[in-house]
């Protein structure tokens, strides 16, 4: 009887406990108060205050009169920022297009490779941990057009150089080239972990079909990747659209603006400061994109953050 | 030899060669940086090229360590890689756990605020947060920049958190508030000891990230004093005429070793933090 109590008593107990666990007793948001002061105060109120920004007109850093969209509408129109938007777009496509595959092929290579390839695969993520102003300098030195390797080897294959990255035709693409060699192991690190995930079954089953290796890539390995590689690609389609330090110590967003990416232009005209209205709405607008980017990878991965 | 030995060497050979070529470009750079660094000023602008320094001298390194400036550069990278740390930890620790442990009205608001924050690019808050430090007197600010670099960090810290928590049975913090524990001795004493793997690869991925950033410190802090290494790294690709490469291939390398030893010690939870929880499960 008296133990009947007992355990009744140690079960309501528990339920109580476990109420107040689950509820986090009076006051559970006391416990995002220090994180959330700290982004309010960092990432939120400077992000509503560029949108107040972006609607005035400016002299260097002063407000000096409320103007709506007027900043947004000769931005939109202004021929600079077509070519600076075209430079954007160039920039992440192009570094998307050759990241991906080559990061695929790394993966699917190392892979191959047992016990050897897992120690070369640690190896090929080295450029991945370094500093973008690391791997600027480093690319800018490979790639001086008077003494660099990259261009004595180019000479010797009887490739015009020009002033490689003082040249307009191929500054933006010489960029791309530094991007891809410092950001492939990303995407060689999640295809592992994605390919290391594809059923051997699959395989075995074309196989049985007589199917070969570009079968079994087409029909089992692509598609059970594409979710990773879509992610992958927004994740760095994220990054290579804010990406400023790359720009900077490579070509400092020339020759003659070639280079110059929405990001890089903002950087641009926060320091020089002549007039910084263009660029608030500059920013609203690359907020505007990254914040359709995160959302698509959200919805992708479920991924509560990025 | 078996047809499937026969196989499988077949398949080998072309994965050996690519394999084989991505080890060159990956190592070529960092080859001719680590080669360039250890030649005289004047060797290293011949052509064409050389590979093996002759002379080879460490004067370029000792040129870096002796530099006036160097030694307070090392001090702020360190301070503002370590700072943002243990902000980003002191704050997204207690509300990982709650998020792990508490289910409340409007968790999920804040929840979404957070991860809300994260898709906020650095890039775009240059020109309002320069405003408002300018306007503050607060540029130039040792403090400043790691509150900038901890708020960077700090929705990650939060998600990783939570997941890290998720793994520990709530069994653990019943039994505790059963004792007479508070909730705060059990995040400490309890839940931080069980979750200290996670904790570490945490405090790599966001010392690696603060550690390498440029525009946080070059924009907001540019002055000599406050400058990191990677500032002064920059700074001196702009000097054009005055530039020696040996000397900046030097300072490229001093200034990597950190991370690259972090990583070596540290390569798995490096990878594990790369890929963890991006693909729906």
């Amino acid at each position: 009887m008296s133990a009947g109590f007992a355990n009744a008593a140690a079960a309501w107990l528990r339920s109580r406990i476990r109420m107040r666990a689950r509820n986090g007793g009076d006051r559970p948001w006391l416990w995002f108060a220090p994180v959330l002061f700290l982004l309010l105060l960092v990432t939120l109120y400077p992000t509503a205050f560029v949108v107040w920004m972006s609607l005035h007109k400016t002299q260097f850093f002063q407000l000096t009169a409320f103007v709506g969209f007027a900043n947004y509408f000769d931005l939109l129109t202004s021929t600079t920022f077509r070519d600076i938007s075209w430079n954007s777009i160039l920039y992440v496509f192009g570094s998307i297009a050759f990241v991906l595959p080559v990061g695929l092929f790394a993966a699917i290579a190392f892979d191959a490779l047992g016990k050897v390839g897992a120690g070369l695969r640690v190896m090929a993520l080295l450029p991945w941990t370094l500093s973008m102003s690391v791997v600027g300098s480093i690319w800018l030195w490979m790639l001086n057009p008077t003494f660099g390797p990259a261009t004595y080897i180019m000479k010797s294959l009887t490739i015009p150089t020009g002033l490689m990255l003082g040249d307009p035709r191929f500054a933006l693409a010489l960029v791309i080239l530094a991007t891809v060699w410092w950001s492939f192991p990303y995407v060689m690190v999640m295809m592992s972990a994605a390919l290391q995930s594809v059923p051997v079954e699959l395989y075995e089953a074309v196989d049985i079909d007589g199917g070969g290796v570009v079968a079994k890539f087409r029909y089992v390995t692509l598609p059970q990747i594409l979710p990773m590689l879509g992610s992958t690609a927004l994740t760095l389609a994220i990054l290579y659209l804010t990406l400023v330090t790359l720009i900077i110590v490579m070509t400092g967003g020339g020759p003659l603006g070639t280079t110059t990416t929405w990001s890089f232009d903002i950087f641009r005209e926060t320091v020089t400061a002549q007039n910084v209205a263009p660029a608030a709405a500059a920013s609203v607008i690359v907020l505007i994109v990254n914040v359709i980017l995160g959302a698509v990878y959200v919805r992708l991965t479920g991924r509560v953050s990025a | 030899m078996t047809i499937a030995a026969q196989q499988s060497m077949r398949m080998r050979l072309p994965a050996w060669l690519s394999a084989a070529a991505f080890v060159l470009f990956v190592a070529g750079p960092l080859v001719w940086a680590l080669s360039t660094s250890l030649k005289t000023e004047v060797k290293a602008v011949a052509f064409p090229p050389v590979i093996l320094p002759d002379p080879l001298t460490f004067q370029a390194y000792i040129d870096v360590f002796t530099h006036k400036t160097f030694a307070i550069e090392l001090f702020n990278s360190v301070l503002y890689a370590t700072g943002s740390v243990v902000v980003a930890l002191l704050v997204g620790l207690p509300a990982g756990y709650a998020a792990a442990r508490f289910h409340f009205r409007g968790k999920n608001f804040l929840m979404l605020t957070i991860l809300a924050t994260s898709m906020v690019p650095g890039v775009a808050l240059l020109v309002p947060t320069y405003y408002l430090l300018d306007s503050l007197g607060l540029l130039n600010n040792e403090f400043v920049i790691i509150v900038i670099s901890a708020a960077r960090l700090a929705p990650q810290t939060v998600w990783f958190v939570q997941n890290f928590v998720a793994t520990v049975p709530v069994e653990i913090d019943e039994a505790a508030l059963v004792d007479g524990a508070t909730r705060p001795q059990i995040l400490v004493r309890l839940i931080l000891p069980l979750i200290r793997p996670g904790i570490a690869a945490i405090a790599v991925l966001g010392m690696i990230t603060t550690w390498n950033d440029y525009i946080t410190v070059a924009v907001f802090a540019p002055d000599t004093l406050k400058r990191t290494l990677q500032v002064a790294l920059v700074n001196q690709v702009f000097d054009a005429v005055g530039i020696s490469w040996s000397y900046t291939m030097a300072f490229s390398i001093v200034a990597s070793i950190p991370v690259v030893l972090i990583f070596l010690f540290a390569q798995k939870w490096f990878v594990a933090g790369l890929t963890a929880g991006t693909v729906k499960g």
